[in-house]
């Protein structure tokens, strides 16, 4: 595979319920991009949006942001997934030839929508929908359940996590502010609502208004443009089979088969050393132990055992995660993002010292049924 | 940098307004099997990855390659889901070509899936909803819902298409009988293409214009129907491309341009899209697929065109856009029949979008049909040997338009 | 009926299918609460209140939007500079629709997108309540009709008014 370079990236802020509208959240973004990479307009080829017709209220959601979002008369196109899958696309783009400089953008606005009701949309209608039974709610907790008891793990372990995130989403300004938890405690989060038992509401990633925005480019110019690129060296994607009861919930075969995918791309044998730092879109705290193991940074049903704090053996979500604010179609962005920024060491007080390469994965549906694994390498030492 | 890419298969499922006896996996399920039935080499596990695409809120169902996973033999393989509006079948054709140039490891032989179900759920509350917020917000800054529906009725396709005509055909001084000749050469090819919706074998100019006005200067007899259907493509390397058929078909150029929307901007603006016929996207697509595709002379160097055209007028207005013929110049090529099966530069010849719209699945039935003319393996083929083909489509509100050209050999310019 | 609105269906080859299951489902749109700027409308709206159009125009690309517009696509910048929009304007293009009105007759109705003189956008308009359909043409010149009471929205500009079209004289 060519070289080709992250030159560019930029997140707003995370709100629960932002004041100000969706067009000059993407602008926002996008511009802001743009000035990160010090480029204008004019250099733009290709733009490769992430939104959701369902999460945005309007059948064709790219249809109307098409000048914000810096695609006029450039090659637009729009993956209706994770906006990590959206690069995955600006990235083919790219290898083509065809473009030199592709900015991807994802995200949407719950605070405009019932977020429950979109995801229902996404159950097969002749079954699960009718019966409410399998939902996004419910099927978060098969999952937990699952991975407790398969491995006899208590629900300590994964409040754990869920502690653990939101205190390092504190650290981190771009956070939502519902999340930045710096005092949270295991008890607090076991004791919260129930969400979908086991799962209770602070271990779940709240959906919240977000756009994020990451510019590619080819190796020749990615140098041109910045000092410090983020090469791209493997990435891999994978589709589990939808019906939950058919699949092993205690674990994630797709995302399995896409690490599987991404690691050969990227000649990493042994994960656990050879990774610095990892940035994972967990919907729920357990997703995160689940997608450690898969992801073979830890042995099956030992995740719990590894330390993953900001100076820890291995770091997992400084940023705090998708525990930190989940913008639906910008998280897996999001967490590119991160894994640049700890590349370029740029990532403030949540910085983990010598990163020079990182893992970073976007899901969507039940029990991250899709899912991406990115692997960043920066360019030096 | 990228590498040739090839189409070895193209296939359809039945197309009908109602395809009550299938449900929309089943439909799916149907294109794929026509498809991969024409590769016989090709078994579904030598799919290295899926790229699919429909509009999601026609059958009320947001992501629904999820649970139709198993149904497109995707388990545990790689997918991505591209959707576009009107353009989403284009925009997967081109995802599947992408995937394919980006020469990602393992990653070789690539299906294609575009699908609509229309029958399911309700197109016309699924077209509104494409401006409803910015109707929303029109609202709230003064303007009555009841002049906004006026302004915007027909269904957003049909309204903001009507504008198009007119002044379409008050630049190039045409009559609706050069508006119904377009319909009759499409749906009478329709009649010759086994998965074709409207076939009408028998129509005239007289019968479209006698049937009334659904907006000026659109009447309803040349309006493309709503169907359900679906179609797959197969993408692959040059070299296992020989190994799967006799005549491969090469992807040499893709453009998917976007321009800004017409008739109504985002958050209630104005349009500068002062003339939506005059379509600048389309031009620099054009010009984008061609230069890609090493085609300096559209008119000379194609020989075949797959327009996406739901009204008769764009269809017109498409073909000049594209570069096959000058500017207002092409109702005189319907008349002289140029554009006939047998004609110098066949156009539509499966019938078009006029005669089948499964909305999600039609801009991906261009460049399939285009394809299949290039096997020579097209329901109605066309006389003459053709080298070279294009397809196109658009969607949005007026500002998307896709374009792919093909060709027998390959004669990719790299940059 | 009229003709009109007569449904004339046009004989195809149909094929007949058996019937699968079918299920009912709803999709609800009504529970979405759209948010959008109204920061960069505001001086707009104040001048409407005056009864004057102003657009706002891009430095970059020299275009001037009316409504205004949050960001210029083409320089992917926001509009800086505030510019006085004409009250006459041209018919950009117009459809002809068969709309019922409250007596259940159809009406024939020309609807029209108006270009303001001194502006490179299209607006939605209506035109004045008797013009007929036949004197419609794509660049009639036309001019805002205010109300008597103007509120600050964009419904301050009731319809438009014709006005003699000079170029017709030319020729």
């Amino acid at each position: 595979m060519d070289k080709v370079g992250i030159v560019g990236y930029n997140q707003v802020k995370l709100y629960s319920d932002a004041n100000y509208g969706r067009y000059e959240m993407i602008f926002e973004a996008v511009r802001g991009a743009l000035d990160n990479a010090g480029l204008k307009k004019k250099d733009i080829t290709t733009v490769i949006s992430a939104t959701n017709d369902y999460y945005d209220g309007r059948t064709i959601s790219n249809c109307f942001t098409v000048e914000v979002g810096g695609g006029y008369l450039a090659d637009e196109s729009k993956v209706e997934m994770d906006g990590a899958h959206a690069m995955l696309y600006g990235l083919m783009r790219i290898l083509s030839g065809n473009h030199k400089l592709a900015v991807v953008w994802g995200g949407s606005m719950p605070s405009c929508y019932p977020y429950h009701s979109a995801r229902l949309y996404e159950t097969d209608p002749t079954w699960e929908r009718p019966n409410a039974y399998v939902n996004d709610v419910t099927a978060s907790g098969f999952q937990m359940r699952a991975y407790m008891d398969k491995y006899d793990i208590g629900a300590e372990y994964i409040a754990n996590i869920a502690v653990k995130n939101r205190k390092n989403a504190a650290k981190n300004p771009l956070a939502l502010e519902e999340a930045q938890n710096s005092n949270i405690t295991v008890d607090e989060v076991l004791n919260s609502d129930a969400y979908s038992d086991p799962v209770t509401e602070l271990m779940v990633a709240q959906p919240c208004d977000g756009v994020a925005a990451v510019l590619l480019a080819p190796e020749r110019q990615a140098l041109k443009i910045t000092d410090k690129p983020v090469w791209i060296s493997g990435v891999g994607w994978n589709q589990d089979t939808y019906y939950i009861g058919e699949r092993d919930l205690s674990t994630c075969t797709s995302m399995e088969l896409a690490a599987k995918q991404a690691y050969d791309m990227a000649n990493i044998n042994d994960a656990k050393n050879d990774i610095d730092v990892a940035e994972l879109h967990e919907a729920y705290a357990h997703e995160e132990m689940i997608f450690t193991e898969c992801l073979g940074l830890a042995e099956k049903g030992e995740a719990r055992k590894l330390n993953t704090s900001i100076g820890g053996d291995l770091p997992i979500n400084p940023s705090g995660g998708a525990m930190g604010g989940k913008p639906p179609c910008a998280t897996g962005l999001i967490r590119v993002i991160e894994a640049v920024k700890q590349i370029r060491g740029e990532a403030g007080d949540y910085q983990v010292d010598g990163v020079n390469r990182a893992v970073a994965t976007g899901q969507i549906g039940m029990c991250a049924q899709n899912n991406i694994v990115w692997v960043l390498e920066g360019g030096g030492e | 940098m990228g590498r040739q890419v090839a189409i070895t298969s193209a296939g359809f499922s039945e197309h009908a307004s109602k395809r009550s006896d299938v449900s929309m996996p089943e439909l799916v399920n149907e294109a794929i099997e026509d498809c991969l039935t024409k590769v016989p080499s090709v078994e579904l596990d030598d799919i290295d990855a899926f790229v699919n695409g429909n509009m999601p809120a026609f059958e009320g169902s947001n992501l629904p390659e999820l649970w139709m996973t198993d149904w497109m033999g995707a388990r545990n393989k790689p997918l991505m889901r591209i959707t576009t509006g009107g353009t989403t079948g284009g925009s997967v054709a081109i995802g599947g070509y992408y995937t394919v140039t980006a020469e990602l490891p393992g990653i070789d032989t690539v299906l294609a899936v575009a699908f609509e179900q229309q029958s399911q759920g309700d197109t016309s509350v699924g077209l509104a909803s494409v401006a409803y917020g910015e109707i929303s917000i029109l609202n709230s800054l003064g303007i009555s819902y009841g002049q906004l529906n006026r302004l915007l009725s027909g269904g957003a396709a049909i309204g903001v298409a009507a504008y198009q005509a007119t002044n379409y055909m008050s630049k190039s001084k045409i009559t609706e009988e050069d508006l119904a000749r377009v319909v009759v050469q499409n749906r009478r090819n329709a009649a010759k293409t086994w998965w074709a919706h409207l076939k009408m074998p028998d129509l005239t100019i007289e019968d479209v214009l006698d049937t009334p006005y659904i907006q000026y200067p659109l009447r309803y007899g040349m309006v493309c129907p709503a169907s359900d259907g679906a179609v797959a493509m197969l993408f692959t390397t040059e070299e296992k491309a020989k190994d799967m058929c006799d005549i491969p078909v090469y992807v040499n150029g893709v453009a998917s341009v976007a321009n800004e929307t017409a008739v109504l901007g985002y958050d209630g603006s104005g349009s500068a899209q002062v003339d939506p016929s005059a379509q600048i996207g389309a031009m620099k697509s054009a010009e984008l697929a061609y230069s890609q595709a090493g085609i300096s002379f559209p008119r000379k160097e194609i020989d075949y065109a797959e327009v996406y055209a739901p009204f008769p007028n764009q269809e017109l207005m498409w073909d000049e856009k594209l570069g096959l013929f000058e500017e207002t110049t092409a109702p005189e090529m319907y008349e002289t029949g140029v554009t006939a099966r047998d004609g110098e530069l066949p156009v539509n010849c499966s019938g078009g979008v006029n005669s089948t719209n499964a909305i999600g699945a039609s801009a991906m039935e261009r460049p399939a049909v285009a394809a299949l003319q290039i096997m020579g393996k097209a329901s109605n083929q066309v006389p003459k040997t053709v080298h070279t083909s294009i397809g196109s489509g658009w969607g949005g509100s007026l500002n998307f338009i896709t374009l792919m050209v093909m060709s027998d050999e390959p004669k990719r310019k790299w940059k | 009926m009229s003709k009109q609105t007569q449904r004339k269906s046009m004989k195809y080859e149909k094929k007949e299918y058996k019937k699968t299951r079918t299920m009912e489902a709803n999709w609800y749109l009504s529970s979405y609460n759209y948010k959008f700027n109204i920061t960069h409308m505001q001086p707009f709206l104040k001048k409407m209140k005056q009864k004057k159009l102003i657009g706002n125009k891009c430095s970059g690309c020299n275009r001037v939007f009316y409504p205004p517009r949050l960001v210029c696509g083409e320089c992917l910048v926001k509009p800086d500079r505030w510019v006085d929009i004409r009250e006459t304007a041209r018919v950009a293009t117009y459809v002809i629709a068969y709309l019922k009105n409250e007596e259940g007759e159809v009406e024939e109705r020309p609807l029209v997108l108006v270009q303001h003189d001194g502006c490179d956008t299209t607006s939605i308009a209506e035109l004045a309540p008797g013009v007929d359909v036949k004197d419609t043409y794509i660049g009639l010149p036309v001019r805002a009709h205010w109300k008597d009471e103007p509120e600050g929205g964009l419904e301050d500009i009731e319809y438009y008014d014709l006005m003699e079209d000079d170029a017709e004289d030319l020729q």
